[in-house]
């Protein structure tokens, strides 16, 4: 397949995801009194103000126990891998437009087993409560003409963020495994070949979905920290 | 066809596979203006033939001229990628140097230490096939020399050194063609050459108004022409020959010059070491190296179309027959080539390395070893030296970066010459300059029997640059290049050494012998060369020199690849194990996970169907 395909593919990816971020995030009308207070004139920090709020919304709740500390890490961790993997992945091949070689590719295979590693844990202790239960579709349950169990109403972007959650989940598979499975001597030049286009373009699946994932974490965490 | 241009008898073939008998009149060389004159084996004297009287009779000899073998003189032919040089090695002057009438860079041209057209073929000219500058010889610009030419005649292209397929061809033997070049005797060389020749004596000590076709007899009895005698028996109907003249020359040809031989424990024993896998596996040489009438060789490097006009070099390279992917139609398999399967090397690796790298020559060691070729070490000449060490002293395999930007298996030289340096040019010195120096400054007790480098120390060399200095023009500085240094003298008369581009070593890619597959670099795992001891990226290539102890350097250095990144990158591999484990864990883990939810997704669908679900 055309390198320049997936160079295209990529940039255009990113590009449209940014977009439908920032267009989301105006057309939402975040509020932002926790950040800078009511009725305060802007400041000449504020933007970095904005970026730390940002990356504090991406730290989960803690709880006081062996397991919610494990969890809060291995997201941090997780998070920390998907940048260094996208940055030197990416880079290389979209913006000089060159094979991931040299120390890019030393940072990417020390950074991918680690990443994979977070990725497995947050599975297991993730993959429960990120459950498309029935709460999830007011619009199959009425078609089935049902009442759903809890009257609670989800989060608002908690249903995208919870396939965003599966479809993270499932793309890591393909990419780890064609990561791994050109390691071993099964496939020829072609296969070879065909495990490097896996892993690129599940790779943007993959990293598309997490940026959206990570904003949508961002943004709940925000209006729900607005709301109290 | 343009107009004037003569298509001759042979030079379009009928297309028939069979073998065409080639029985035909000698002819002698002619007269200026005149035509030919056949040979007659009782004729006095017995002339030699001439191949360009008698192939050219058929085919198209200028158009054969302009051939690969024989147009390294053309300055309108490009030189191509870098090929083994002529070297000029002389160990009473502590001289290896490079020399090709190609532009290929770090090559000196002849002429630069001071070989004439003569001197050349003197030097070199025993495993040359004769045209180019072997027809050069009346046009030196030495008058002496171009006087001489009339006595020693031309060093016409010697179709026989290719195309003879008799057993008695006589290229290396001790009245054979290249005893002849060596001597002179250019006109006559050809016919030593021939199964059903015999030549003797030489042109030595002949007067140059010596004329070959008029019988001679000399004052001095030990002046004495050479003789041409003709097998008895060789000439049939109206005295024809037959020549056993094989269209696609026999591999034995071939390697007439272009021998290779690794010098292991001193020793150069040819049945220690396999032959080209293509070649066993019944392959010859022109299967590959083809050409048409004109003689524009395939060299087979995978850019090669480029620099030839050889419509066949695109599908004649490696990955043309194994690959077929230079084509515009299916080529693979040529010659029964398997197609590589390459399972588990990262695609990068054909990015970055030829072929050659992983398939050619011998399997990497910790040190180079040293090798002798034909061309640099006479090889299959009556009375070569055949001592492991003698000069030119190559060095391979070096794996290191080439001319197409891939890291491919390289023959190396480190040049060792005197020259003088101005404004930063290096200009070597003729080598009658240099030995008037070194034969008064290198005592014969330097020397060694097996045609080594002499015993040099610095202060000899020294003693030496003081020597030079005397003989060049003021201003002009003498250098010694060896080793990979610049030894020059200070203001104080103090020899100081220093890097210089000129003094890197000259490299050319090679491509045979190519090993089996089960012999290729990474057949057995990663660790065959990302290892940080591994000879493919750390093995020592050792500075060669008359002084001792000069450093070497690691292939890593040849590569274009920073050393520290490098060994990182080797070092990773001890963890590559963790690396596959983990991920494989991983993705049983979320493999897992994913099945877990989904069968419980399964389940709630199953109890909305039957509307169990509540």
């Amino acid at each position: 397949m055309d390198v320049s395909m997936f160079r295209t593919a990529a940039v255009a990816g990113f590009a449209a995801a940014v977009a439908a971020i920032l267009l989301h995030f105006v057309v939402s009308k975040p509020k932002f009194d926790d950040v800078f207070g009511k009725d305060r004139p802007l400041r000449i920090l504020d933007p970095l103000r904005l970026v730390i709020f940002f990356i504090t919304l991406l730290f989960v709740e803690q709880k006081w126990s062996l397991i919610g500390a494990l969890r809060k890490l291995v997201f941090l961790l997780a998070i920390l891998c998907f940048l260094i993997l996208v940055v030197t992945g990416f880079v290389p091949r979209v913006v000089f437009g060159t094979v991931i070689s040299s120390w890019w590719l030393m940072i990417h295979a020390t950074a991918a087993p680690v990443f994979a590693g977070c990725v497995a844990v947050l599975a297991v202790l993730w993959a429960d409560r990120n459950r498309l239960d029935k709460n999830y579709w007011p619009l199959l349950n009425r078609m089935l003409k049902r009442q759903p169990q809890s009257t609670a109403a989800p989060e608002k972007h908690e249903l995208k963020l919870r396939i965003c959650f599966w479809v993270v989940l499932t793309m890591s598979l393909p990419v780890i495994l064609s990561a791994v499975v050109s390691m071993f001597p099964l496939f020829g030049t072609h296969g070879q070949d065909v495990l490097l286009q896996i892993h690129r373009y599940c790779t943007l699946l993959l990293s598309l979905f997490a940026i959206i994932y990570l904003y949508l974490a961002a943004l709940i965490e925000m209006n729900r920290t607005a709301a109290k | 066809m343009a107009a004037g241009v003569e298509i001759k008898l042979g030079d379009t073939p009928d297309g028939s596979r069979s073998n065409f008998v080639h029985l035909i009149s000698l002819l002698s060389e002619p007269l200026p203006g005149k035509e030919p004159d056949q040979i007659h084996p009782d004729a006095d004297p017995v002339l030699p033939f001439s191949t360009k009287a008698t192939c050219g009779a058929c085919h198209s000899y200028d158009k054969i001229s302009a051939g690969w073998h024989f147009n390294a003189i053309d300055p309108n032919v490009k030189p191509g990628r870098k090929g083994q040089p002529w070297i000029f090695a002389d160990p009473t002057s502590a001289t290896q140097i490079p020399l090709s009438y190609r532009q290929w860079p770090g090559t000196f041209r002849p002429e630069q230490i001071g070989l004439t057209p003569m001197a050349f073929l003197e030097s070199f000219g025993r495993q040359m096939p004769g045209g180019g500058i072997g027809e050069m010889v009346d046009k030196s610009d030495n008058p002496e020399e171009t006087l001489r030419s009339d006595v020693t005649g031309k060093l016409e292209i010697n179709c026989l050194a290719c195309h003879d397929g008799s057993a008695g061809m006589d290229m290396g033997g001790a009245s054979g063609y290249s005893i002849l070049v060596i001597r002179g005797n250019y006109r006559w060389a050809a016919t030593a050459s021939c199964e059903f020749a015999y030549v003797t004596r030489s042109i030595g000590k002949l007067p140059n108004e010596y004329d070959f076709r008029a019988p001679y007899v000399s004052a001095d009895s030990k002046v004495k022409p050479p003789v041409v005698e003709y097998r008895k028996g060789a000439f049939g109907h109206n005295d024809g020959v037959n020549f056993d003249i094989r269209r696609e020359g026999p591999k034995q040809r071939c390697y007439f010059c272009h021998s290779n031989v690794d010098v292991r424990d001193g020793k150069t024993e040819k049945w220690f070491a396999d032959e080209d896998v293509h070649l066993a596996a019944g392959l010859t040489c022109v299967d590959c190296h083809r050409n048409g009438l004109e003689h524009d060789i395939i060299r087979g490097y995978a850019v090669e179309s480029r620099d030839s006009n050889n419509p066949l070099t695109t599908i004649s390279s490696c990955e043309g027959c194994h690959l077929g992917k230079n084509g515009d139609k299916p080529v693979a398999g040529r010659f029964a080539a398997p197609t590589p399967k390459h399972a588990g090397v990262p695609p990068t690796h054909f990015e970055k390395l030829s072929c050659t790298a992983c398939h050619s020559g011998p399997w990497p060691a910790n040190e180079t070893i040293n090798t002798k070729t034909a061309r640099a070490h006479a090889l299959g000449i009556a009375g070569a030296n055949k001592s492991g060490e003698v000069l030119p002293h190559l060095l391979y395999p070096v794996f290191a970066k080439g001319q197409d930007g891939k890291i491919g298996v390289f023959k190396l030289l480190w040049p060792a010459y005197w020259a003088t340096m101005a404004d930063g040019n290096i200009m070597p010195l003729a080598m009658e300059t240099v030995k008037s120096a070194t034969s008064r400054a290198i005592t014969k007790t330097a020397f060694s029997k097996t045609g080594s480098w002499p015993d040099l120390k610095e202060e000899d060399i020294a003693r030496i640059l003081t020597l030079l200095g005397e003989k060049v023009d003021a201003g002009a500085k003498v250098v010694y290049v060896t080793g990979g240094k610049l030894y020059s003298l200070d203001e104080g008369g103090k020899l100081v050494s220093a890097d210089n581009k000129m003094a890197e070593p000259y490299m050319w890619p090679i491509a045979h012998d190519i090993r089996p597959a089960a012999q290729s670099l990474g057949v057995r795992n990663c660790q065959d060369c990302h290892t940080t001891n591994s000879p493919f990226l750390f093995g020592s290539v050792s500075a060669d020199s008359p002084l001792k102890n000069l450093a070497g350097r690691e292939m890593v250095a040849f590569q274009d690849l920073p050393r520290f990144y490098t060994k990182a990158f080797a070092f990773s591999f001890v963890f590559r194990p963790w690396l596959k484990v983990v991920a494989i864990l991983s993705s049983l883990v979320i493999l897992g996970v994913l099945v877990l939810y989904a069968l419980k997704a399964l389940g709630f669908a199953a109890k909305v169907v039957v509307g169990d679900e509540q």
